[in-house]
């Protein structure tokens, strides 16, 4: 029974995967293929948001600490250093662990909003170095790259629909596996945790490291697509705004969830464009709605009612 | 619970796919056969933005009723940029993709003209920018021509305004034979990347008007507080504030009015271009002096006076803004450049708007080579006939008086009681 | 001294405005435990809504102010109708995630007001006429008597705040629910009622201090977000629903701003309370005077 249930998920997720995947063919719409290119970065910043806030409890105000980390540090190696793309991505994903790593010290010593603030105060600090060091990083105009992943809009669409899915199958193995447990079980009670033996640290440093790791190589490659890095796209509070919302709307704990919570985030926002300046207004209040009457997201609406 | 867990994916990714294989089924197209598609794109909310909106709705009104380009009329498609480089970049890849626009015209803030350059490439479609006055887009542009050969910039650039504010201060202040010398200048700006060339130009160019420059301020654009900065101000012994701000503008004219700084507040200030600034700063504007392409309709051509009396006519608003101007002179440039155009690819309308030489409400509007420094910009020149043009003024009673050139002015320039009790 | 002087003058007024801005989450917090982020949202809505009856409107600046104050009010209670009451006695999540889910609520609800706010009054900056004009020169400086009447305001209403909770009957019911929400139900108090007046109370100290900023530094939909951080900020290294360490912290960050802005670079302002804030959580978790 359970391995049968076990084949059947894989099986679904592949399928929805495939079909994805076979768009660019049956569509001539590269706008289509742009909209949903960004709603799979973004995806993944909600997928990576809902490890340590969701799983491993921690209220984190910062993703985009992480994520405009790494997008400064990709963007200034191709800018200044002029190194190809696949070495940046790289260097700036390193620069988001670093980053994540910096967090797990207040993490540990710190609870709920607390914590919250801390993060929060990381992506004031680094929004006031780019402006103080505007001289390298472009301060509010932003920076602007020497080179894109792809000219290509099916291309960049695989990159970021690959990089969705190599997320959701890591993640998703990490979470069912005892160690996802154990991370559950240490965000809910630490102490207990720690009683049966866990080490808290470091399955902490784990889930920081992860989360960065992923919102880290998302960043990098969002700027690579922009062909800028600027504050308004990596850094600002209302990009952590739309994480948070895509990620709770979607269902927490769920990274289906995620992935539904941003893909309906970001189409609707263009569905409701002819709404003019009330469309992000319109989409807040589906969101809201949403939130009100099913508070565990789009998947509670798909059989798991009440649960947990 | 086992069962329910079952269909949960199944369903969840149904509705994945079928819902994004409405999008793809449900895609408009509201293109009326025959029209060329034409896009402007400001943010919706703001007064500057709407302000673009406005001048290219009445440009395209115009063209239209005058029999379009070859029997095709233009269709106006209006894009939000919600302020956000994201948002923008989707709105320009429905217009291009979805759309069929075939040119964009407007921007309002730097971020998102620069976040818009390289999209302008890759949708090889010719983006005008008209409300941002940053000097990196000409730059970049001149740095990399093949790349960014479709931007052009139909408002001068930050620098150039910034050496324009000199001549003003040169012929205002301390050349004035109605007033005292003030001579001493505090260069005053809010910390960003668009401010750098405006600090180094007045560096150069206030000891050249005549100025002593004191003391050089820049501060964090959310400062709330201005009494730190003024009270340096007044140990300064400065007497003209010699500003560069445009994302701050209520709150340093409130509180220089507010807390009496005996200093003239000049420069470039972004906000107090706009007809909405005296209800903004509930008149702490009084006394302001600033400069800006157009205003009231200046007769800088023989067309300006018509393009204000309709504009004003048809949005029943006070004033057009500055990028009312410069995206009508744009939308203009657009339209004689279909007209030239052998068809509406990007690469032909491209030729063609570099050959644009006409009159239009600021002056002469022509674009300078790629090879020029600043390569695709609209050609600045203090004379109307030769270029874009711009005027000095300052508020005066709720209204904007123009106070340079000589030629144009309607008033002279007064002095703030508060700043000349200081001296 | 001439400077030291302006500074005293400068952060008291500055810390006033931001202990009457926190002082509102924070009562909030200590008796609902709620982090109501759509605060900053509810402070630009009263100051904008004063500015356009004062302005556009033409009925003055006080009976401006008094819509102003009425709208955040009426909003306050919107909010607490519309989205926390349903959300609280939801059965589809667990208890100990409410506080989440609220949080996440009054973020949209805070999306939402501003995309209103945006639509109906644009996104340019306005500022409210002065409440009194005029200027007086203490020791060499001067200084606007409009800034010296909001903050004898702002500290008049952070005092009446004071009285309120330690001598009214309601206000130590108010004070005990924070403490113990079931103790005060067992002694017959309705806790139903004292949420409606401490939202009521919220509605009214975040009007308040919306106008007050609007006639200071002016205000627009767009610094919405930035004033709940500040508002965040403080009521977190106050200690979380601690009034008096709110005040406190506000003050902190207040003069450390404005002394930065004086004797070091108005363009660093904010970096040195920011950096402040990580050295006293990482000593003292709980806040200032946080009392876990």
């Amino acid at each position: 029974m359970n391995i049968a249930y076990a084949y059947w998920r894989t099986g679904l997720a592949l399928l929805a995967l495939i079909v994805t995947a076979c768009l660019p063919a049956v569509t001539s719409s590269y706008y289509l293929l742009g909209v949903l290119t960004t709603a799979f970065y973004l995806a993944v910043y909600a997928m990576s948001w809902d490890l340590l806030f969701g799983y491993a409890g921690e209220v984190n105000f910062g993703p985009t600490f992480l994520i405009g980390l790494s997008a400064y540090a990709a963007g200034l190696c191709n800018t200044f250093l002029g190194w190809p793309v696949w070495v940046c991505i790289p260097i700036g994903t390193a620069a988001a662990m670093l980053g994540g790593l910096a967090l797990v010290g207040p993490a540990l010593r710190l609870k709920g909003p607390y914590f919250g603030l801390v993060t929060l105060v990381a992506v004031l600090l680094l929004g006031h170095a780019i402006t103080i060091f505007s001289g390298y990083t472009g301060g509010e105009i932003g920076l602007a790259l020497r080179d894109i992943l792809t000219l290509s809009s099916t291309g960049n669409f695989y990159y970021a629909l690959g990089l969705m899915a190599i997320t959701a199958v890591v993640l998703r193995i990490v979470v069912r596996s005892p160690l996802g447990l154990i991370l559950e079980a240490s965000g809910q009670d630490s102490v207990a945790t720690e009683a049966l033996g866990f080490s808290v640290i470091k399955f902490k440093v784990l889930a920081f490291m992860l989360s960065a790791l992923f919102s880290g190589l998302a960043g990098a490659m969002t700027v690579f697509y922009f062909g800028t890095a600027s504050p308004g796209t990596v850094v600002v509070v209302a990009v952590t705004v739309q994480i948070i919302i895509a990620t709770i709307i979607g269902g927490r704990r769920s990274i289906i969830g995620s992935i539904l919570g941003a893909v309906f985030l970001v189409v609707a926002g263009e569905f409701l464009r002819p709404l003019g300046e009330l469309s992000t207004t319109a989409v807040s209040i589906l969101a809201l709605l949403v939130l009100v009457f099913a508070p565990n997201g789009f998947i509670s609406v798909f059989g798991r009612r009440g649960a947990r | 619970m086992r069962s329910s867990k079952l269909n949960r994916p199944l369903l969840a990714a149904a509705a994945l796919a079928t819902g994004v294989y409405c999008v793809a089924g449900a895609l408009p197209d509201a293109r009326a056969a025959d029209a060329i598609a034409v896009g402007v794109i400001a943010p919706k909310s703001h007064i500057l933005g709407q302000a673009i909106f406005h001048a290219a709705e009445l440009s395209v009104a115009q063209f239209n009723a005058r029999g379009g380009v070859n029997g095709r009329k233009i269709e106006l498609q209006e894009y939000n940029t919600n302020f956000s480089a994201a948002d923008s970049a989707r709105a320009f890849q429905r217009a291009v993709q979805s759309d069929g626009v075939v040119a964009m015209v407007g921007v309002f803030t730097s971020e998102v003209a620069l976040s818009l350059m390289p999209w302008s490439s890759r949708l090889k479609t010719p983006l005008i920018i008209t409300g941002a006055a940053s000097s990196q887009i000409p730059e970049r542009v001149h740095a990399q021509p093949e790349r960014f050969k479709y931007v052009f910039h139909g408002y001068v650039n930050s620098a150039i305004l910034a050496r324009q504010g000199c001549i003003v201060a040169h012929d205002v202040f301390t050349n004035n034979p109605r007033l005292k010398k003030y001579d001493r200048a505090v260069i005053f700006s809010e910390d960003a990347a668009w401010t750098k060339p405006v600090d180094a130009a007045y560096q150069k160019c206030l000891p050249k008007a005549g100025m002593k420059v004191v003391d050089h301020i820049r501060f964090a654009p959310d400062t709330s507080d201005f009494t730190p900065i003024y009270s340096r101000i007044k140990n300064d012994h400065a007497n003209v504030i010699m500003a560069a701000i445009a994302h701050v503008g209520v709150k340093p004219v409130v509180q220089w009015h507010q807390q009496q700084i005996p200093a003239l507040f000049s420069g470039i200030n972004g906000q107090a271009g706009s007809s909405k600034f005296w209800d903004a700063t509930n008149g702490a504007t009084e006394g302001v002096i600033t400069g800006t392409p157009g205003l009231a309709g200046a007769p800088l051509t023989d067309k300006s006076a018509a393009f204000y009396a309709a504009y004003k006519k048809r949005f029943h608003v006070d004033e057009p803004a500055y990028d009312a101007y410069t995206t009508f002179d744009a939308m203009s440039a657009l339209e004689d450049a279909l007209g030239k155009a052998p068809n509406t690819s990007g690469d032909a309308l491209v030729k063609a708007l570099e050959q644009t030489d006409i009159t239009g409400v600021l002056g002469r509007v022509a674009f300078h080579g790629l090879n020029d420094k600043d390569a695709h910009e609209v050609v600045f020149n203090e004379d109307p006939k030769k270029g874009q043009s711009f005027v000095g003024f300052q508020w005066q009673h709720g209204k904007q008086v123009i106070i340079w050139p000589p030629k144009l002015a309607t008033g002279h320039v007064v002095v703030p009681s508060f700043v000349a009790a200081g001296h | 001294m001439e400077l030291l002087l302006q500074i005293l003058i400068s952060g008291f007024i500055i810390g006033a405005i931001y202990a009457l801005g926190a002082a509102g989450l924070t009562i909030i917090f200590g008796v609902s435990g709620i982090l109501n982020l759509a605060h900053g949202a509810i402070v630009v809505l009263a100051a904008l809504v004063a500015w356009y009856c004062a302005l556009q409107l033409h009925m003055g600046i006080y009976w401006g102010g008094l819509a102003g104050v009425a709208a955040a009010v009426v909003t306050t209670y919107v909010l607490y109708a519309l989205v926390v009451l349903p959300l609280s006695r939801s059965r589809q999540m667990a208890a100990d995630e409410l506080p989440v889910f609220l949080f996440v609520a009054t973020l949209l609800f805070a999306l939402i007001l501003q995309g209103l706010l945006e639509w109906f009054f644009g996104s340019t900056p306005v500022a409210t006429p002065a409440l009194i004009d005029g200027v007086i020169h203490i020791g060499g400086n001067t200084v606007p008597l409009n800034s010296v009447l909001i903050g004898v305001v702002a500290w008049m209403v952070l005092g009446g705040l004071w009285l309120f909770i330690s001598f009214t009957r309601l206000g130590k019911a108010m004070l005990a629910a924070s403490m113990s929400p079931r103790g005060l139900a067992i002694i017959g108090y309705d806790i139903g009622r004292i949420h409606l007046l401490v939202w009521g109370l919220y509605g009214l100290l975040a009007g308040i201090a919306g106008v007050l900023l609007a006639s200071f530094i002016g205000a627009s939909s767009g610094v919405a977000i930035n004033l709940t951080a500040t508002a965040f900020t403080i009521v977190i290294l106050g200690g979380l629903g601690n009034v008096l360490g709110s005040l406190a912290a506000a003050y902190i960050l207040g003069f450390l701003g404005t002394l930065t802005a004086f004797l070091i670079a108005p363009s660093l302002r904010e970096i040195p309370g920011l950096c402040l804030l990580i050295i006293i959580l990482y000593l003292r978790p709980q806040g200032l005077f946080g009392r876990h």
